[in-house]
């Protein structure tokens, strides 16, 4: 099968600080090599530490801001406003965005209806039916129209505005929808419906997804694949069995490790991840986990592991992994005490 | 009203008045909470959470919003008090992390100077002084590369930095209360989990009390020693973290943790979500206001709700709940 999405080796780095000549002084490296691809109807989780690069990524996708390297393609299409680029205003169609910050991305001087009615009439749906389609959406994402339409954004509760968002990146009908924790401000009731929701529209119309998300609950039950990124680079990604049932990288492994329990009685004793957080500004050699690693031996620190496959398609970056062209190397050298 | 306790609510009603008439955001609400206590805030989204806790800050417009009943604050009655003392109250004795973090930085200064202008304001502290206040809190909260990111703008974070750098705002004046609206949604488990410990750790040191807006429900076992749980703008069911959650009595707290999402789930299978929608906040509502949804439904749901039944250390507001126990 070929890929909807493909993306190449996509890097972002933000200049940061400012020198006296107002010059930035340092780069963050938001997003560094980061590539994968996803098929049609399939949909990706993308989990990782806050600040890897997640929403970097998802903005990188929709041409919010421009790479500074890598390819993205839509069925090998690459789109830019640059000559022999396809235009930016094509790829919307086709891509549609929910932000992370629900509060953000909505025009405060709109209401609710002419929010979700804007999109569908820039691509020449009329007016009459766009807002017919606005009330539509706001039933399906369990908003009562009657009470909602004429509302502004600061008149509704933050899981409201959630809805709202994800109407209105609906409205276009695109193929590929990127959620941005676009499920984490609800209650779990209105979580499972909007999830049956994304269900429901991902069987009817095909759609793809690519789905960003903290709730590690939510993403095993809503993902096909799932990937994992540290630092601006992804650590392991593979089939969602495959990757919850048998974690491979270390990162992955405290990530999952982490979630607290559901039930009282099973109240965990948490093995907190160790080790400061990661600085993009100045990301550590080799291995980026390395310094918080428990498993970390002397060539992490020296060299940067390859991605390996685990079994399948299911991959990881990780020396430990037998599959390592470096593993023996990994082997022979001494652990580093802590 | 005992003498320990931090906060006391009594019959809290809010009321916005919008252009298609009132809307009933908040009704005959009561709680209250001891220092050191930590309340978790669990309900539907919509119910009422974000705009009670704004109450206890007395953020909501005047001229938009009615206010009624009546929320004691370390002894002090809230709603007669003068803006000057209010706004010596604000960040000092009460703190807020707010759910949307864009709300609680402005976007023109960076995050650090909005730190240190709070510290300096509220604690009378030198600015050199402020500043290194504000750089230990972003240590405290894990931001990495702290000292750079003191001067940053929120929008160079990402979001669950500006969330960690919100918390650290809060907590910088080291406040009595911290009102904390989802503060760790945004983050990534293993730094939520740090985040949990850290605020815990807090409480412990400063004797401060919470409370804990969040969906999740793990995160209210992880840190609350009681929860309460909101429906259209009401308190439903309130009692001790485990009891609640281990044997809910109230129907929409049942079909609240039934929908919950739980590892290793069937993927096939839909979520058993609770059908229907709540109810429209425009009108008065009288009766139990969960009744068009509850598979409980009599004809004495319909009836002018009782207050809330007590049973013990847990209280719920349905008339069928308590028979069960
Ligand atoms: N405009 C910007 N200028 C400078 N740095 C930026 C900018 N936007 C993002 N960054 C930095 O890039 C890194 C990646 O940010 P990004 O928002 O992609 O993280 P994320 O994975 O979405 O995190 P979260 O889970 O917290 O939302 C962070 O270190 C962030 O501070
Ligand atoms: N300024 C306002 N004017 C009119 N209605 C409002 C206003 N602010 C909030 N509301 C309504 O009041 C109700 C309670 O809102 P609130 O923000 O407290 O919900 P919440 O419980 O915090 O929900 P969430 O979990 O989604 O954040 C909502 O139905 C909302 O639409
Ligand atoms: S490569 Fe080394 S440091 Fe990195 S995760 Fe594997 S064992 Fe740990
Ligand atoms: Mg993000
Ligand atoms: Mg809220």
């Amino acid at each position: 099968m070929t890929a909807l999405l493909r993306v190449q080796d996509l890097k972002k780095y933000f200049p940061v600080g400012k020198d006296l000549l107002g010059r930035p002084t340092q780069v963050v490296q938001a997003v560094d090599g980061v590539s994968f691809s996803v098929e049609k109807g399939r949909t990706l989780g993308i989990v990782g530490e806050s600040g890897c690069g997640k929403s970097t990524t998802a903005r990188l996708l929709m041409h919010l801001i421009e790479p500074d390297e890598g390819r993205i393609s839509i069925r090998g299409k690459e789109f830019g406003n640059i000559s022999g680029r396809h235009p930016v205003a094509e790829l919307r169609r086709q891509m549609q965005m929910v932000f992370q910050d629900s509060y953000a991305s909505l025009n405060p001087r709109l209401t609710i209806e002419d929010s979700i009615a804007f999109g569908p009439q820039i691509h020449g749906v009329s007016e009459r039916e766009a807002r017919q389609q606005a009330r539509d959406l706001l039933e399906k994402v369990g908003l009562n129209p009657n009470v909602f339409v004429r509302r502004y954004p600061h008149e509704l509760s933050g899981g409201q505005r959630q809805r709202v968002n994800i109407a209105r990146a609906l409205a276009i009908k695109p193929e590929i929808v990127l959620l941005d924790e676009a499920v984490s401000a609800l209650d779990k009731s209105v979580q499972a419906q909007v999830l049956n929701l994304l269900s429901d529209l991902k069987k009817e119309f095909g759609l793809t997804y690519l789905f960003i998300s903290h709730d590690l609950n939510v993403v095993q039950y809503i993902s096909d694949d799932v990937m994992v990124m540290y630092l601006g680079q992804v650590v392991e990604s593979g089939p969602v069995e495959q990757l919850y049932q048998n974690p491979a990288h270390p990162y992955t492994r405290a990530l999952l490790s982490s979630v607290p329990s559901q039930t009282p009685h099973e109240r965990k004793q948490h093995k907190v991840l160790e080790g400061d957080p990661p600085n993009p500004i100045a990301p550590p050699s080799g291995c980026r986990f390395h310094p918080r690693c428990e498993h970390a031996r002397a060539i992490c620190s020296s060299q940067q592991p390859e991605t390996t496959r685990v079994e399948g398609l299911h991959q990881a970056a990780c020396f430990m992994l037998p599959a390592n062209p470096n593993h023996e190397k990994y082997i022979q050298l001494q652990e580093v005490s802590a | 009203m005992s003498a320990d306790k931090l906060i006391d609510v009594r019959n809290l009603n809010v009321t916005f008045k919008g252009e298609e008439g009132p809307v009933y955001a908040v009704s005959d609400v009561s709680f209250d909470l001891a220092a050191g206590e930590t309340l978790a805030l669990l309900g539907e989204s919509g119910c009422g959470k974000s705009v009670t806790m704004k109450s206890l800050m007395r953020l909501h417009p005047a001229h938009k919003t009615r206010i009624e009943g009546q929320i004691n604050i370390d002894g002090v009655d809230l709603l007669s008090m003068r803006p000057a003392a209010l706004s010596a109250m604000r960040g000092k004795t009460v703190s807020m992390v707010f759910q949307e973090p864009m709300l609680a930085f402005d976007p023109v200064y960076t995050v650090g100077d909005q730190i240190i202008e709070s510290v300096m304001r509220h604690e009378g502290f030198s600015r050199v002084d402020a500043r290194k206040r504000a750089l230990e809190m972003l240590e405290r909260v894990r931001i990495p590369s702290a000292a750079k990111r003191l001067d940053a703008y929120p929008h160079e974070m990402s979001g669950g930095m500006r969330q960690r750098a919100m918390i650290a705002l809060a907590l910088a004046c080291k406040p009595k209360i911290l009102l904390a609206d989802e503060p760790t949604t945004a983050l990534d488990a293993t730094v939520q989990i740090q985040v949990l410990l850290l605020l815990k750790e807090l409480q412990r040191e400063l004797g401060m009390s919470m409370i804990f807006v969040t969906h999740d429900v793990g995160v209210a076992i992880e840190v609350a020693d009681r929860t309460a749980v909101m429906y259209a703008g009401r308190i439903i069911e309130e009692g001790p973290v485990d009891d609640v959650l281990s044997n809910p009595w109230h129907p929409y707290t049942q079909g609240l943790l039934g929908a919950t999402v739980h590892p290793g789930m069937d993927r096939k299978q839909a979520l058993p979500a609770i059908p229907g929608s709540p109810p429209q906040l425009t009108r008065q509502i009288t009766e139990c206001a969960f009744a068009a949804r509850c598979s409980y439904r009599t004809d004495e749901c319909m009836k002018p709700m009782p207050a809330a039944y007590q049973a013990q250390t847990r209280a719920v507001r349905c008339i069928h709940a308590l028979a069960e126990v």
